[in-house]
Parts: structure tokens; sequence; C-alpha cells
């Protein structure tokens, strides 16, 4: 399995993750499964638990059975590089969460909501219903609260969990060849020179479908160091064109900005 | 049935012309006022939950100074009328800007927010009984004293069915049960997600929750879908006898005993008919598990909530052996807190 994305998306998780251990005894998946990490420095468990435990898939709760686990140990595989021994996705190399239908890339986060103090249900009326997602893979963690219902609260955390894996997941770009996706097209103001007609009008930071093409930018803004000139070369712009989008959302600028000072170029503003 | 469909005509035509006062985010926004106007008056609401602090949660495991904050914003998006980008108010209202004068409209008075303030917090009456709904999945369902506001737990039933009907295709088309309906939050929930040939049959001995009911089964435009039948658990349901596909309940179960100690908002304003389980609690519960088997289809599958732990085991051990041979699969499903909160199973399939 190629780990060149591997190792940077988990460079930009500033959380280095060199080798994966995972003690799967015999009788899989009884009695227990564990999870190490192996870095220079020492062995870190990361994450054991007895087939007992729940893992809380977004249609409900889903008793540790083996396709959860499977999932959970691809991804955990996949983001250290390593191989599962589970080709049955087939190389996840390249693996692309954003583009993930939802069910799939909830099989490999945990979800907590509220932690009772109480016996729940009728007894209570207590609008505790918020909802904290983290993905196993990359440690990423979304959150909402604001939302009067739970399962709203969830849908909010996913959202939110897409958008910080499009800030956070880093693909590997080849300039050489590089043009853009229809996702990053999208999101491209009208006057963009290599933008066809076909793309429809631009997507703005409200839309969903904003991530995608965020992530594609961002994706594009690592390969070229952080350049604003040289992002505007491959995307048909002006530099100030290219900037102004940058700046048209905040989320989108704080990850642009990270990158530029890790390339030592002062932040946009 | 034909009796039966006549009743269920007047109860709709007596029910869902309105609910007397009606939720205050269906009212005509009839009220002018400015933002600064509204802007007062939250900071005047919020001045009263700082003496409550966290005291309600420390006598009754009631609500704190924060979850009441969040329940006054809740409480403004729902008078508050939206503006015409339909960006929420909200934000200006805790950002003062220029344009403070800029005319509002409100679905209830200044005046009759101050009441409904106070009595939320002096009398705890319930936020959604305030408001007259109540989020729950994606639903807003019409709520209003004498019907039991549906918890967040409960919300994962609608989840089990989904799993089941993916798997087994036949229940999609089948006749479900919600019994003790209540706001018909379960009925509406699984209306939703059966295959056009599905039906839901839910039955409330309230009729006040079997009007509020058929009222939430209106608004969402299910009404040939779902039947609001008001009677005792399966008494109205003599028609469906081993024709269910399926059978859910969130029956009352609280233990009588515990009732006194309940968390104010409950126990001195929600129907004690729809918490008040019997001296164990298990009374309704064992009642729909005695009658299930004769309801449901072979192949059928039934879900019930319980009050925690100790009633799981009970019934789950009361369906295999008791009641041995009747059900299968039978499995204990835990809630979003990690308490053991659901029976689920099947009916046996005749060899």
């Amino acid at each position: 399995m190629s780990s060149s994305f591997c190792s940077k998306s988990l460079v930009a998780l500033s959380r280095p993750l060199y080798s994966l251990t995972l003690t799967v005894p015999k009788s899989f998946p009884s009695p227990a499964l564990s999870f190490s990490v192996n870095r220079p420095g020492g062995v870190i468990p990361i994450f054991s638990a007895a087939p007992t435990r729940r893992l809380l898939c977004n249609r409900g709760f889903i008793c540790g059975g083996g396709s959860v686990w499977k999932s959970v140990i691809s991804g955990y595989a996949t983001a250290a590089g390593v191989n599962s021994g589970d080709d049955a996705d087939g190389s996840q190399s390249d693996v692309d969460y954003l583009r993930m239908p939802e069910e799939k890339l909830m099989s490999q986060c945990e979800i907590d909501t509220f932690k009772s103090s109480g016996p729940g249900g009728q007894h209570r009326n207590k609008r505790e219903t918020a909802v904290r997602i983290r993905h196993l893979p990359t440690g990423i963690v979304a959150q909402a609260a604001e939302d009067r219902s739970q399962h709203m609260n969830r849908e909010s955390a996913i959202a939110r969990l897409r958008t910080l894996l499009a800030l956070k997941v880093r693909k590997r770009v080849d300039l050489e060849s590089y043009s853009p996706p229809q996702e990053l097209l999208q999101i491209l103001p009208a006057k963009s020179t290599i933008r066809g007609a076909d793309c429809g009008p631009q997507i703005g930071p409200k839309n969903p479908k904003f991530a995608l093409g965020m992530q594609a930018l961002l994706d594009l803004m690592y390969a070229v160091d952080g350049s604003v000139s040289e992002a505007a070369k491959y995307l048909g712009l002006s530099t100030g064109a290219v900037s102004r989008l940058i700046l048209s959302d905040d989320s989108l600028r704080a990850a642009v900005n990270q990158i530029r000072s890790s390339k030592g170029i002062k932040p946009l503003k | 049935m034909a009796a039966a469909a006549a009743a269920l005509r007047r109860l709709s035509a007596s029910c869902c012309s309105a609910l007397t006062p009606p939720p205050l985010f269906l009212r005509p926004p009839t009220y002018p006022s400015t933002v600064s106007h509204i802007r007062k008056w939250k900071q005047w609401a919020k001045t009263l939950t700082p003496s409550v602090g966290s005291s309600f949660a420390a006598l009754d495991n009631g609500p704190d100074a924060t979850l009441l904050c969040r329940e006054l914003n809740w409480l403004l998006d729902d008078v508050v009328v939206h503006q015409q980008d339909d960006t929420s108010l909200l934000p200006i209202l805790d950002h003062p800007r220029q344009d403070d004068s800029q005319p509002v409209y409100l679905r209830a008075s200044l005046d009759d927010l101050c009441l409904m303030w106070n009595q939320r917090i002096h009398q705890r009456r319930p936020f959604q009984y305030i408001v007259g709904c109540q989020h729950w999945r994606d639903l807003v369902l019409c709520v209003q004293e004498g019907v039991l506001i549906p918890r967040p737990e409960t919300e994962l039933i609608v989840d089990l069915v989904s799993d089941v009907i993916r798997e087994h295709s036949d229940l999609k088309d089948g006749v479900w049960a919600d019994l003790g309906t209540g706001s018909g939050a379960l009925a509406i929930g699984i209306g939703r997600i059966l295959a056009n040939g599905g039906k839901v049959v839910a039955t409330d001995l309230s009729p006040a929750a079997a009007a509020v009911a058929s009222y939430n089964v209106q608004r969402y435009n299910l009404q040939d879908k779902i039947e609001i039948r008001q009677g005792s658990w399966f008494e109205p349901l003599k028609d469906c006898q081993q024709k269910l596909a399926g059978l859910v309940s969130n029956p009352p179960y609280i233990p009588s005993h515990h009732i006194a100690g309940l968390q104010a908002e409950v126990g001195m304003h929600e129907p004690r008919l729809a918490l008040d389980g019997g001296s164990e609690g298990m009374d309704y519960l064992l009642h729909l598990c005695n009658e299930a088997a004769s309801m449901l289809k072979p192949g059928g599958f039934f879900a019930f909530e319980t009050n925690g732990k100790e009633h799981c085991q009970l019934l789950a051990d009361y369906l295999s052996n008791g009641l041995k041979g009747s059900f299968s699969e039978i499995k204990i499903v835990s809630d979003f807190a990690d308490i053991p909160r659901f029976v689920t199973g099947f009916r046996s399939v005749p060899k």
C-alpha cells in the first residue's frame, strides 16, 4: 500500500503516527481487540475494546460485529499506511473521506452523546442533545449542541466533520499534470478563464458542496507551498481574485494561512 | 371497520381545525416590535436565570442556567419572524448594530413572553408546553398539556425500525402499530419510512393525546398512511390480529413510587397516565409482551422502550422463557447514554 498520501495527511494532523499494530486474537471478534501505535519513543496504545463495547453508527447502535470492526481496522490501517489485511475494498491509499457515503464515513467514527446522570427516558425533560463525533482514522472531532433535536445535532456534527476533514486532510497533487477538479471549478468566480459554462453559478461557503471545492483548493495551495500567485495560474484567475476567494470563508482563510505560516510566508488578511 | 373510520373522521374533524392555543411557531406574526425592544426583553429574561444557577439541578436534576439560556434562544427563534433572507435575528440580538430600530414582527406580545418565561422559571412549566412543540428527529411535533413530550431516547426506535425494514423488505408494506402514541412521534417517524403500501395504526387511551397525534399526522400530510384510534392498547386493534408487520411502543414505565421524586417539569406537568407504569413500572410492558404474539404476524418485529437495564433483562427473560417459542432474536439495545433501553425481537416463524 502506498504511503505517500498517508504521511502527508498525518503530518497535517500534527500527530505523527508511524506504524500501527493491531492485536486481533484468533477468536476475532472476541474476546478483545487492541490497537497501538509504534513510533520513535515507544508504543502508544490508542484503542482497545472488548466486543461488547458498542460502536454507534449514524443509523443507531451496532453491536461489535465484523463489518464495523473491519472498517475501524481498515480506517486505522489506512491512516497509518499499513495494510489491514482486508483488501475487500481495494486499495485505499488515496482515501477520500469527503466522498465517502455517510454510512461508510460514520462506520469509522465513534459518537458520544450526553452522559446522563440519571435514569433518562421518561424520567427526564432536559434537552441534552449535544453530539460529538470522533473520526477514528484522523482523530478529528466535530460536535454540535445548538440544535433542538439530537437527530439534527448529529446531522450538523457530520456536516462539520466533513468540513474539518476538508480543512485538515491533504491529498497529494501532481502539478505537472494538474487540472482543477469539477468541485473546485464550481467554487471559482465566473471570470475564471478555465471555468466552463457547464459549471453553473458559483457555489458559495453556505452551500454544503463548498467543502469539496475547499478541499481541492487547499490541496492545490499545499502543493504550491501556499503561494497565491502560483495557485492563481492553475485556476485561470488573478492573484487578487484567488485572495478574495480564500478570504470569503473564515475557516478556509485560517487553513491557507496555516499552510503559509508553515512555509514562512506572511498570512493573508 | 366502517364505524372505526367514521369515528376517526369525527376525531380528525374535531381536532385538526386547531390546537388551543396554537403552538407559538404557527401563530400569525401580528405583534410589531423592534430589535432593541427584543434585546431588552432578552436581557430581562436572562436576569431570571442566574438566580436558578444549578439549584434546580441540585433539587431534582432539573435544568441549569446554561440550558435555560439555550431555551431562551429557542423561544425567540419560534417567536421572532425571520427576515426575508431567512437569516436568524438571534445573532443580531447579541451584537448591537446600527439598525436596532428596524421593525420586527412577533408571534406573541412581549407581555405574553414575560408571562411565558415566568412560568418557565417559577412554575417549572416545560419549555415544550410553553412553545407548544418539540423538535424530535427531523420533525417538529406539536405538544400541549395532557400529552407526553417525546424524549430524545425514543428517536432511536425509528432507526431500529429503519434497519429492520432494510433487511426485511416485506415488512415495509405491512401494517405497523404504535401503542400509546402520545404526540404521534413514533407513528409519524415510522410512517415516513414505510413503503407506499405500508400503514401505521396508532392508539392512545387519552383523548387529548389522540387529538394532538391526529393534528401532527395532518401537519405532515400522512393522514392516508397513519390512522389514530382512541382506546386502550390493543383494544382498538381487533381487526389487526395476527396481521401486524411491526409493533412499537413507549409505554408508561416509571415505577409508581418514583413519580413523587421526578424532576418538576415532568412530575408536576406531564400526564401521569403516560408515565406511571405500576408498582414495578412493568404493568404495561408485560401486557404488551403478552399480547404481542397474538397480534404480530410470523416474522413481525417489535421494539419496546423500557425504564433501563433491569426492565430490559426482565423482559428479555420473560419473552424467551415465559413465552417460550413465541419470539426469536430477542435483543436488548442501549440508548445514546449507553443505558440498556429497548427490547426488540421478532415473532417466531412456525417450522
